[in-house]
């Protein structure tokens, strides 16, 4: 275990941010705290860094099973990467990476020449060593971005703290550094927690996601896990689009409108009524009835643009709305338009109980 | 931040914002004729004046005994005030920028309050504590002293603060307080924590942080609330005249002198010595217009960040 949180409570004024949070992350894992704005992922971070302190007592932080619960920030040995970078804005490239060991007491301080030589091969790894001697002002995001991280990483971390680390960037280069995120966790094996509110990112880079919620953990897994199961309604909904169809569930499935869907994870609650989750690219789309198992809807809006076309149905029977995803040879092959009638059906649907709203 | 390069359009282009000319030239006039009458002129005259009486009074003026003491005693207090402000200044400002606590708003109000009060109110307030009838003077004859050896040691040492150049360090500190600490609270507010936070995560102490990270962020900001500081400390004269007692040679600053020298009827002298105190007060101008001009740079450096 290289990161273990126990009960965190952390409030400010009246706001809870962190109500009773554990988490444990194994050594050389790569982990995504993953949630909504003020769902208390950042302060789960600086807490974890020492940059806030718990507000109970009983609360712990332990760094590979040693109590690090009262320890500052700067005998901490974590690195962190600030969501704005942080860099020292009257310092060059060179000096930011170097500014860890240079501060270090003589006793420990590595001598010039091995300072140099350990920012070089940090600069190589970031691959920005032709501009050592700028200032942050002069480059670009994810230049600056890739420079906190050497910084980081050059006091040699036990664990790596990745604040919203490709928030203020555009769509591309995030993309981009995700997948050198994820390149150099691989080959530095370095346990990482990042935060996040990007759900894709979080899915695609973590080895495993922790979704935060009011201050608590909602869920945690492998992104497949959290993805094929979430735990909770708003889990489902935080991790992609989904539709809401009330309905009653029935003998192992579930009645809307006129229609019944089968329910893989049966639920043990008969006749009740209930909210089904249905994801987007669930939703087949028939011109014509195939016996019971679909219900007629009205095209609304269809939208082609883009990997997949976006279809927006209504419900004939009480006229829910939803939306639908095909492929684009789907599309082509039915091209419904707008105010036709096609018949639905769903697969993979998934029910929560009828009180939980989202 | 990229800058974007318009076409600029060369030639009779009118912008929207853009007056006639009459309309500029008038306004462009009245300014200059503002500034040369109550600016140039007045500042030209100071030196006109006093090489009225030539070259040789005007050295006399300025090295006769007691305009020597008077200058040295400015540049005393400015050496002792400035210093201690600068100090005060970045702490308060520290304080004030970088942490929440409780009164936060109370101690911005005390800041500024040297700035709000009238100067002579300021000396006032010392003469009322640490006159001979004020708190300290009337706590030497106190027969039921608090801290009997406080009171022993006031005695034996004849501690006089008011009329005395303890008294005009005290009132010069407490009128130029606020130029270090307004300078610096809003830059460093602007700045954040973010980067002192980097500083303790790689593992800097406090020290290391304020002198690595701190500092060399605010340099230019505090050498500009340094230099008004200084130009208000050399130049004050309310809050010292009410605390100094005007003794000649002792207790008088530049501008005190100046005082006595006009009432004298000697106007060559006071405008000489006046002359000095103009000079310094040139050469903190220009000092700060260079601080102004490096700041400028460097903003512009982060504004593109």
């Amino acid at each position: 275990m290289s990161v273990e949180v126990r009960n965190l409570i952390k409030k400010f004024g009246n706001f809870t941010a962190l109500d009773n949070v554990s988490l444990k992350v194994e050594s050389g894992e790569l982990v995504a705290l993953l949630g909504p704005s003020g769902s208390g992922k950042t302060t789960l971070l600086r807490i974890i860094a020492g940059l806030e302190f718990p507000d109970n007592p009983e609360a712990t932080v332990a760094y590979y099973g040693e109590d690090v619960t009262r320890v500052s920030a700067s005998h901490r040995k974590a690195g962190f990467a600030f969501q704005h970078y942080a860099l020292f804005r009257h310092m060059s490239v060179f000096e930011n990476i170097a500014f860890g060991l240079r501060v270090r007491p003589a006793a420990t301080r590595p001598s010039d020449a091995e300072i140099r030589q350990r920012v070089d091969k940090l600069l190589k790894l970031i691959q920005l060593e032709p501009l050592a001697k700028r200032f942050p002002s002069q480059l670009s995001g994810g230049q600056r971005q890739r420079v906190a991280l050497a910084r980081a990483l050059a006091v040699e971390p036990k664990v790596l703290l990745l604040d919203e680390p490709f928030g203020a960037l555009d769509a591309k280069v995030r993309k981009e550094l995700r997948r050198w995120l994820r390149q150099l966790h691989d080959e530095i094996h370095i346990t990482t927690l990042f935060v996040t509110h990007d759900q894709e990112e979080a899915l695609e880079v973590a080895d495993r996601v922790a979704i935060l919620r009011d201050g608590r953990i909602e869920q945690i897994g492998t992104p497949e896990e959290i993805y094929d199961h979430p735990a909770s309604p708003f889990v489902y909904d935080f991790l992609g689009n989904v539709n809401l169809f009330s309905g009653r569930v029935k003998d192992g499935g579930v009645v809307i409108g006129e229609t019944e869907f089968e329910l893989p994870g049966k639920t043990g609650e008969v006749n009740a009524a209930a909210v089904a989750f249905v994801r987007p690219h669930d939703i087949r789309i028939t011109r014509e009835p195939s016996g019971t198992k679909t219900f007629p809807a009205r095209v609304i809006r269809s939208n082609a643009a883009g990997p997949v076309a976006n279809l927006e149905l209504a419900r004939l029977d009480g006229g829910d709305s939803f939306t639908v995803q095909l492929s684009k040879e789907l599309f082509q092959e039915l091209q419904p338009k707008a105010g036709e009638q096609v018949y639905v059906e769903l697969k993979n649907v998934r029910v929560f109980s009828d009180d939980y709203s989202i | 931040m990229s800058a974007i390069h318009l076409p600029s359009r060369q030639g009779n282009s009118r912008h929207s914002t853009t007056e006639p000319a009459w309309v500029r030239r008038s306004l462009i006039a009245i300014a200059l004729l503002f500034i040369g009458a109550f600016l140039v002129v007045p500042l030209a005259s100071v030196f006109a004046q006093a090489f009225a009486k030539g070259a040789g009074y005007y050295w006399q003026a300025i090295t006769e005994p007691l305009a020597v003491a008077s200058i040295k005693l400015t540049l005393l207090t400015a050496a002792v005030a400035v210093p201690l402000n600068c100090v005060f200044g970045v702490a308060a400002a520290w304080a004030i920028a970088k942490f929440e606590f409780r009164g936060k708003s109370l101690l911005l109000t005390a800041i500024d309050l040297p700035f709000s009060i009238s100067p002579v109110i300021s000396g006032l307030i010392y003469v009322l504590v640490f006159g001979g009838q004020g708190w300290l003077g009337l706590y030497r004859d106190a027969d039921h002293p608090w801290f009997p050896w406080f009171q022993t040691w006031l005695n034996d040492h004849d501690i006089k603060i008011i009329y005395a150049v303890p008294g005009i360090i005290l009132a010069t500190i407490f009128v130029t307080f606020p130029f270090v600490a307004r300078e610096l609270i809003p830059l460093m507010q602007a700045q954040g924590r973010s980067e002192e936070e980097a500083a303790r995560v790689l593992g800097a102490s406090g020290w290391q942080t304020f002198w690595r990270v701190t500092l060399p962020n605010i340099k230019w900001g505090l050498l500009y609330g340094i230099i008004l500081c200084n130009a208000r400390a050399m130049g004050e004269f309310g809050a010292v005249s009410v605390v100094s007692g005007h003794i000649r040679g002792e207790t008088n600053t530049i501008p005190l002198h100046v005082e006595v020298l006009y009432d004298g009827y000697d106007f060559a002298g006071a405008f000489a010595v006046a002359s000095v105190l103009t000079f310094l007060a040139l050469v903190t101008l220009a000092v700060k217009t260079w601080v102004e001009h490096k700041n400028a740079a460097l903003n512009a450096a982060t504004e593109n960040s």
